[in-house]
């Protein structure tokens, strides 16, 4: 039996449209799924199906070895959910909220007290646990929503936008929790996120959606492979590289392009191993080389990859890349 | 399959604790029972005591000898404190359990919409049916204690101002213990139940509340009706009014038991 999650060509309609075609992937115990999109392309309504709260039109889905559409109640005893909103009620205390989560999933007794206690401070929100969560500030909210979800000590957690709203430092303190969560404790994780870089950081596979479509999925590195042909790599030289030293560099066997860049050169190659080749070639020829980097691709650099593709194959100008490097 | 009670009653629980903090719902909901339970039976009492000789014949000219009878056979100062207190007041009391029931019930379904709060409700684990009861239950119970609480107030009330007067305990009446043990119950169900129907297509429980007002008015007609001796509700049309009142509202109920689906209900968020 899978313990991790798997879709079939899974598929939710609207009265509206497509809320998600022909979903199908596969996601191993422990691992880290990051569900990429621009808003509509169905992130939440792949959440939805795979933790039992829509009903697909057709396809099917197994998470832990259940399925969401006949087994949900059952299945969602075992999972853990941060919705984009967090969901608290402002009128009751942080507290009060952890509380009625714990006894609306069952969980009650004196262990209760010592786990909401543990989780508050787990969070930062010790101080202010028994003040109303009206007036607290987006990240107190992500960050209760969090330690709500993980109350009952799920197996897979849907995180959706788990660090919007959150300042850089509970940023970070949350990517490196999820992925202690996946990595330690072997929980199975679904990120829907617009943040590419915590993505990157943490996701073991990508499913890249758009208008309900699944347009990508796999291992990033992977998705690379099929991308591009070799690897990328950066060559240092203290300034731009002249037109002689691009020229040393072209000649050297293996490396497919060459560019000049503010600090010296930017190639693909078909392996490291060229590297060292490069190095001395340009050192043979009197360049002084700093460094000679591979620069192995990132989910940012994929996805943005394959949107542009996308916009090329349909005749569209390529969407501006956020991080300013041309696509 | 079994209930899951403790789920059930921690919603119950979360809810009433909710309410209780919210005084743009208490307010309103306390209000109408004030005035109609304590001040009302008050003012009726002291202004029969300022003026005991008020006639009541011409206000029961209309209504059927049998039916009038019980009141107009009693001494003439205490026809007044009995017809209002003892007859006219009851069907208008139904407005309390209705407009109880109905605005908790709105802040319950329509207001978890408005909060943010259903979505991560749904992804919680407790069942569509226990949601529904917990629901349920989150508006009938207090709409329940608080008319019967109500019908307490209003108990000490009529009969302590009226002592002076009657020199006796006269109410509650048989048509007090219908009103309060049958259709109160009926009331504050039908209300729960035009509700959960109204907040299906609604985002924010004042939303709910101004569409599901509409349920209020036949009660009041019905309820001004009778204070005008149009309308006299005896014993027997009073447990018929109950009878159906009951099965209109289970009628409604069920049908909003058979939509109150995850799936139905993620698609209004």
């Amino acid at each position: 039996m899978h313990d991790g999650i798997v879709t079939d060509g899974l598929t939710r309609l609207f009265p509206g449209g497509v809320g998600l075609a022909d979903l199908s992937l596969e996601v191993a115990s422990g691992e880290v799924l990051a569900l990429l999109g621009p808003n509509g392309a169905g992130k939440t309504t792949t959440v939805r199906l795979l933790n039992g709260v829509l009903r697909p039109d057709r396809g099917h889905a197994r998470v832990l070895g259940l399925d969401p559409a006949t087994h949900g109640d059952e299945l969602r005893r075992r999972t853990g959910v941060l919705t984009e909103h967090a969901g608290l009620d402002d009128r009751l205390t942080a507290r009060e909220n952890l509380h009625y989560a714990a006894r609306i999933r069952g969980i009650t007794g004196p262990a209760v007290e010592a786990r909401i206690g543990e989780l508050l401070d787990r969070f930062g929100m010790g101080e202010r646990a028994d003040q109303p969560v009206r007036g607290a500030s987006t990240g107190q909210r992500k960050r209760l929503g969090l330690a709500r979800s993980l109350l009952h000590d799920p197996e897979v957690l849907f995180l959706d936008e788990p660090t919007s709203g959150l300042d850089p430092t509970a940023t970070r303190d949350v990517v490196e929790l999820i992925g202690s969560l996946a990595t330690e404790h072997g929980r199975t994780i679904v990120l829907a996120t617009h943040f590419l870089g915590e993505a990157g950081r943490l996701a073991d596979r990508m499913a890249v959606l758009d208008r309900g479509e699944l347009v990508a999925y796999g291992r990033p590195a992977d998705l690379a492979d099929d991308l591009w042909d070799g690897l990328e790599a950066e060559v240092d030289l203290g300034a731009r590289a002249t037109t002689e030293q691009l020229d040393v560099v072209a000649a050297v066997a293996g490396v497919h392009t060459v560019e000049p860049s503010p600090a010296g050169a930017v190639l693909r190659v078909a392996g490291r191993d060229v590297l060292p080749h490069v190095v001395a070639r340009l050192v043979g020829a009197g360049a002084p080389v700093y460094a000679a980097v591979p620069r192995p691709p990132t989910l940012e650099d994929v996805y943005f990859e394959i949107e542009a593709r996308r916009a090329a194959s349909a005749g569209l100008p390529p969407a501006p890349d956020p991080r300013g490097v041309p696509t | 399959m079994r209930t899951d009670w403790t789920a059930v009653w921690g919603v119950v629980a979360k809810d009433l604790r909710a309410v209780v903090r919210s005084k743009s719902v208490v307010i309103p909901m306390l209000a109408v029972p004030v005035l109609l339970m304590v001040f009302l039976p008050g003012a009726i009492g002291l202004a029969a005591r300022a003026a005991p000789g008020v006639q009541v014949e011409r206000l029961l000219g209309d209504v059927p000898g049998d039916l009038a009878r019980p009141i107009l056979d009693l001494p003439v100062e205490e026809q007044l404190i009995v017809l209002v207190n003892g007859y006219l007041l009851a069907p208008l009391f139904l407005i309390v359990p209705l407009m109880v029931s109905a605005v908790l019930a709105a802040d319950a379904f329509a207001g978890e919409k408005e909060r943010k709060t259903l979505e991560s409700l749904l992804h919680s684990s407790i069942r569509d049916r226990d949601l529904f009861l917990a629901k349920f239950l989150s508006a009938f119970l207090p709409a329940l204690a608080v008319s019967w609480f109500g019908f307490l107030a209003f108990v000490v009330v009529a009969n302590g101002v009226a002592w002076p007067v009657m020199g006796r305990i006269f109410v509650p009446t048989r048509l007090w213990g219908v009103m309060i043990l049958w259709v109160a119950p009926a009331v504050a169900t039908l209300g729960l139940a035009v509700m959960v129907r109204v907040s299906a297509r609604t985002h924010t429980a004042q939303e709910a509340n101004q569409l599901g007002g509409a349920v209020i008015l036949p009660l009041i007609f019905l309820a001004v009706g009778q204070s005008t001796g149009l309308l006299l509700v005896t014993l027997p049309i009073a447990v018929g009014i109950g009878a159906v009142i009951w099965a209109v509202a289970l009628l409604l109920l069920r049908g909003g038991v058979k939509r109150f689906t995850r799936d139905a209900l993620v698609a209004q968020v």
